[in-house]
């Protein structure tokens, strides 16, 4: 059956076997001051639908590369990256950024809320690009606070915050527009070790709850050990 | 596209919210312009009002000449149909008395009153704002009592108008139909205008009519200077003529028939002086606003300036919404909005700085002179559109350069940071 790989699937024709992503062959390169740095040699993988995969690797080994590619924030030099039934690395920036606001949602190390902004404006930004109207986002911004157990800290701002709780905004905001992929580049790395359980604890609840896929980069094996699969990678190479 | 646009305004006003302190910094500049910008379009808009409303009352409606004649008049009615000729849509005798006339009201006589004697017409050459009564009317021709409209000052003085009388030889009584609103610059103290008609006749004229003009009793005066005010169309060339000798020409090819046989004999010029004030408010604006747009200029540095400051600071944000799914478009438009957002708040800052200034000046004002009516101190919304418009203009320019770096940034790289 040829596969217009332009036009995403939609709900009612996507058949449940084909992967939410595929990497296959992906390569990425930098050049520093004229000498080509291979970061990605050749990562070939796929993601079904509501599968938690760890990928692990030591430091410097590309996970954060990876990862970069996989949420369509960079591109790939060479190798195919689809997602969702779409060849992004055809794609315009433009929609590149709709997929991305639709489709995946991020969770950082370092959190990146926005300071200033309550934690319900933090979690209503994915939302505001999404063109949901006010009301409809507060109400939702709430409702996934609350579902954190935030729902005493909806109007704290970030440096109000502990790291744990700063990071639960975080997962709720990745969480607001109800994405099939969530991205989390070592979630936990920033935390003590109570915290970094609960926060994990949670991202696979709500994943599992909403059907999302969660590619984690981590070095820790307890967390490694919670996913169905795990991906490593050596010398920029998926094994 | 629509709703990355409104995505893009949504973020602009939540991030200008969410930086008051780097609001009011950018702010300063752009205050001082504006409202440098609103004070130069509310002045020239008052002096240009002030201009025309005193130039209407006091000089004639565009455009209004003022002939005099030199010399004794055989016909008068022959001169005042030629005047009509040379192009007149309205005129009006414009007479001082040869003997200026006294008033009395009951034992106090006033001396020093300036008469002019004219016609109805002149209420259709000037703008005549009365405060009681009315203009004169052709039916005040047939009144046997001399009629006049004074002005407010001279008729708070006067009292009970209806006892008034006037004379040079001996009393008459008159009829006061009406009192002028006083404006800041009336030239004299006491003024009064006086109906051409039979009654005046004489006091305006000085003469005794010889029987045999009866009919005609404007014929054959003594008065050896007679003025007119004529209305013409202002696009007419004589408008336009400086030393009025187009008009003058026009009048001198029939002037024999009412008795002067010279064009020296007549003096022609322009009374309302609506183009000259027009040009010099124009040539001041233009200057003002010249300062108040290099002011702005300034003002736009400052913007474009904490604008590029704050998008270096900023990377990680801005790449923090890119991550989350906005579109470069999005990211433009927020940032340059934001920079419209803090500067429409430096205008109303301004708008509302001026506001205040112009009314307190309003109640200064209104207490040390009267303006003429329909004139008032205020913004006019000609300044609050230019005001806020520059301000937008000025965002939108000082917005647009650091929004070019906001796009250019490396996402990863902002995340990195
Ligand atoms: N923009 C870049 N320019 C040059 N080199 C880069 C760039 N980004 C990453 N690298 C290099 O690529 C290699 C992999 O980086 P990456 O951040 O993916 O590693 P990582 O596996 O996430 O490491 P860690 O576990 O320490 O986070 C590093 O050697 C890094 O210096
Ligand atoms: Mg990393």
């Amino acid at each position: 059956m040829p596969v217009d790989v332009e036009t995403p699937w939609s709900g009612a024709s996507r058949p449940d076997s084909a992967p939410l992503l595929r990497v296959e062959g992906v390569t990425r390169h930098f050049t520093v001051s004229g000498r080509r740095i291979d970061v990605l040699r050749d990562c070939t993988f796929q993601v079904e639908r509501g599968e938690i995969v760890a990928v692990v690797g030591q430091s410097g080994s590309g996970k954060s590369t990876l990862l970069n590619v996989l949420g369509l924030l960079d591109r790939p030099s060479g190798g195919s990256y689809v997602f969702d039934g779409v060849d992004t690395t055809r794609l315009g920036e433009g929609r590149r950024s709709r997929l991305r606001g639709e489709g995946i949602g991020f969770v950082f190390q370092q959190f990146h809320l926005l300071e200033r902004r309550t934690a319900l404006a933090n979690v209503g930004v994915p939302l505001v690009l999404g063109g949901v109207p006010l009301l409809r986002r507060r109400a939702r911004a709430r409702e996934l606070l609350e579902a954190m157990g935030l729902g005493h800290r909806l109007h704290s701002r970030p440096h109000q915050l502990s790291g744990g709780e700063q990071q639960r905004v975080a997962l709720a905001r990745a969480l607001s527009r109800d994405p099939a992929l969530i991205l989390a580049d070592e979630p936990t790395g920033a935390l003590d070790a109570a915290s970094s359980t609960m926060i994990m604890e949670q991202l696979l609840e709500q994943a599992r709850s909403r059907d999302a896929a969660v590619v984690v980069v981590t070095h820790d094996p307890q967390v490694a050990g919670r996913a169905d699969r795990v991906v490593e990678l050596v010398e920029g190479r998926t094994r | 596209m629509p709703h990355s646009l409104t995505a893009g305004i949504v973020l602009a006003f939540a991030g200008s919210r969410a930086n008051i302190a780097r609001t009011i910094l950018s702010c300063a500049g752009i205050v001082v312009g504006v409202g440098a910008l609103i004070m130069v379009v509310s002045a020239g808009d008052f002096g240009q009002k002030f201009a025309t409303a005193y130039g209407e009352a006091n000089a004639g409606l565009p455009a209004t000449l003022h002939v005099t004649v030199e010399g004794r008049l055989t016909d008068r009615s022959a001169l005042e149909e030629d005047l009509v000729r040379a192009g007149g849509r309205d005129l009006s005798i414009y007479q001082n008395p040869s003997k200026t006339p006294m008033l009395r009201s009951g034992d106090q006589v006033f001396s020093d009153v300036g008469f002019l004697g004219v016609d109805p017409s002149l209420g259709d050459i000037r703008r005549m704002h009365l405060a009681e009564g009315r203009w004169f009317t052709e039916a005040d021709l047939e009144s046997r009592a001399p009629v006049l409209v004074v002005n407010r000052t001279l008729a708070d003085e006067l009292g009970d108008l209806t006892q008034i009388q006037v004379g040079s030889d001996r009393w008459l009584d008159v009829r006061v139909v009406g009192v002028l609103e006083s404006t800041a610059l009336d030239f004299t103290w006491y003024s009064a205008y006086m109906l051409r008609a039979p009654a005046s006749e004489e006091l305006l004229f000085g003469t005794s009519v010889d029987t045999e003009d009866e009919e005609d009793p404007y014929v054959l005066t003594r008065t050896s200077q007679n003025s007119y005010q004529v209305r013409i169309d202002p696009t007419d060339p004589a408008a336009h003529d400086p030393f009025g000798e187009i008009f003058a020409e026009r009048l001198a090819t029939t002037s024999w028939r009412w008795g002067i046989e010279s064009v020296d004999d007549i003096w022609v010029y322009r009374t309302d002086y609506g183009d000259e004030v027009d040009a010099v408010i124009t040539y001041l604006s233009l200057g003002l606003a010249g300062i108040a747009v290099i002011t702005l200029g300034t003002g736009l540095l400052g913007v474009l300036n904490v604008g590029l400051v704050t998008v270096r600071e900023r990377r990680r944000e801005l790449a923090t919404y890119r991550a989350l799914g906005a579109s470069r478009f999005t990211l433009f438009v927020a940032v340059v909005m934001e920079a419209v957002v803090v500067s429409l708040v430096a205008g109303l800052i301004a708008l509302f700085g001026c506001w205040a200034v112009v009314t307190a000046a309003g109640v200064v004002t209104e207490r040390l002179v009267s303006l003429p009516p329909g004139v008032s101190l205020g913004i006019p919304v000609s300044a609050v559109l230019i005001g806020l418009g520059s301000a937008a203009l000025v965002g939108l320019l000082a917005g647009v350069i650091p929004a070019i770096r906001a796009l250019r940034a490396s996402v990863v790289a902002g995340l990195r940071e």
